[in-house]
């Protein structure tokens, strides 16, 4: 008796093994569509998730070392009020460029592709693309937006957007694919009827009647966008 | 005593039931966590599954530049804080004082200058949301400091269309626009070439052209909005 229960845990433990490496296998393996297609892209796929990474990174890199810089300069500013004073000038205007985190009442926006074979023209008119996100942002801060974040990403003086079918990309940030998450902070009841207004972003209007795309908006006492983890170099500029 | 051996069975049969039953549940939890796990995986390599490869080319010229600006922040943060960790408070200031004139710029809080493209759209029936496109079309082509006519415009100036035409931050902005782009003149270069040609194409349009200058200057600021709503 004494020997045959550690073999049953054993053998348990070797079935739950077992039974884990099959589970992993077989999503592993639904993850690869089987088409020539596919096999053509898998490379430019594989560079794409190589970027992907060297630019998580870098992003958690800055992060870091934002957050040693802020303890730098607190401790210095705890030496000198000049040091002080200049710190708070630096924090008001850190926190408006969008490199400090923000919370606040706020609203969600959510925007969803129609499905797919929805546009049956072939032009892809049920995906979301850059410049309805560009469109929303724009109307968010039209409507008492004092912050806004975009799938994680927060919005900065220099954001742009780009991107092709489906594809959305804001600054120098991965892509971002439906659904997109919309988070602003600001002047709740007026972001929330600039969304309600029927006249109001009119493309994403009429593609969510025709094409099934989903726009979902909500409203939040304490909505939170995160700080911007990327960067803001402006090279060729100078103050006159 | 006869209480003893009853007990010493009910322990044994709880330790032994109790073993297998910790095996299960702890591969119960690996098999969420990794399940969990895969299925995000899963969730990006189909969307990047679902690209074709024009799209992906795209990705990759995207991230490439994008990896090469996070690289430049990361050695500039670096030397901000070697300077931080060797000087005190006067290197503390140096530093902050830095980082002010930088972030009012990016805010457009002041005048600025540099080299760039200067943009003169003409037309009639354009609306804010053509406005919009060109300046983010700008602004992601190389354009670090932007703007219309006597407007200043960063990422949250709102452009709106108004029963009187189209407004930047407020102001009447009517056609004929002209756009001053200050950044990287090849990248905004290509940028406007592009935009301009298409920009012809548009039958409401009279004229879309564009000049590379050496040096321009954008007095126009925007005014900074202090947080009513938002907390850091």
């Amino acid at each position: 008796m004494g020997r045959s229960q550690p073999l049953s845990t054993a053998l348990v433990a070797l079935v739950a093994l077992a039974v884990g490496f099959l589970l992993a296998g077989q999503v592993k393996a639904q993850l690869l569509t089987p088409s020539n297609q596919v096999g053509r892209s898998q490379a430019l796929i594989r560079s794409v998730q190589d970027l992907e990474r060297t630019n998580q990174d870098d992003r958690a890199r800055i992060e870091a070392l934002r957050a040693e810089i802020d303890t730098l300069e607190a401790t210095a500013a705890g030496q000198s009020q000049t040091t002080e004073g200049l710190k708070n000038q630096v924090a008001d205007l850190r926190a408006h460029a969008g490199l400090t985190a923000l919370h606040g009442p706020g609203v969600e926006v959510d925007l969803t592709a129609g499905p797919p074979g929805s546009d049956p023209s072939g032009q892809n008119r049920n995906l979301i693309t850059y410049q309805d996100v560009q469109d929303v942002v724009n109307l968010l801060f039209a409507s008492g937006a004092e912050g806004v974040s975009v799938s994680g990403r927060r919005i900065t003086p220099v954001s742009s957007f780009t991107g092709s079918e489906g594809e959305v990309i804001i600054d120098q940030g991965p892509p971002l694919f439906s659904p997109i998450k919309i988070v602003a902070v600001g002047d709740r009841n007026g972001m929330e009827a600039a969304l309600g207004d029927a006249n109001s972003v009119p493309s994403l209007r009429i593609r969510e009647i025709q094409f099934g795309l989903a726009l979902h908006v909500s409203g939040g006492p304490n909505e939170s966008l995160p700080a911007f983890d990327g960067s803001l170099e402006a090279p060729h500029v100078s103050a006159a | 005593m006869s209480a003893r051996p009853s007990t010493r069975r009910s322990r044994r049969r709880s330790r032994s039931s109790a073993g297998p039953v910790a095996v299960w549940l702890i591969a119960l939890l690996v098999a969420l966590v990794a399940t969990v796990q895969l299925r995000s995986q899963a969730e990006v390599e189909r969307s990047l599954v679902q690209a074709d490869p024009s799209t992906l080319a795209f990705s990759i010229d995207q991230l490439s530049r994008s990896n090469d600006e996070l690289e430049a922040e990361i050695n500039d943060l670096t030397n901000q804080r070697s300077s931080l960790q060797s000087g005190g408070s006067a290197a503390a200031d140096q530093a902050l004082q830095a980082e002010l004139g930088h972030l009012r710029i990016v805010e457009g809080l002041v005048p600025v200058h540099g080299p760039g493209v200067v943009v003169v759209i003409d037309a009639s029936g354009l609306t804010a949301v053509d406005l919009e496109d060109a300046l983010n079309n700008l602004a992601a082509g190389g354009g670090e400091a932007l703007a219309v006519d006597d407007q200043r415009f960063v990422a949250g100036v709102p452009i709106v269309q108004t029963a009187g035409g189209v407004t930047v931050g407020g102001a009447l902005t009517p056609p004929p626009w002209t756009i001053l782009a200050i950044g990287d003149v090849t990248l905004l270069g290509e940028t406007a070439d592009a935009m301009t040609q298409q920009l012809r194409s548009d039958p409401r349009v009279r004229q879309a052209t564009y000049r590379v200058e050496s040096e321009i200057e954008i007095r126009a600021v925007v005014t900074e909005r202090p947080f009513v709503y938002g907390a850091p």
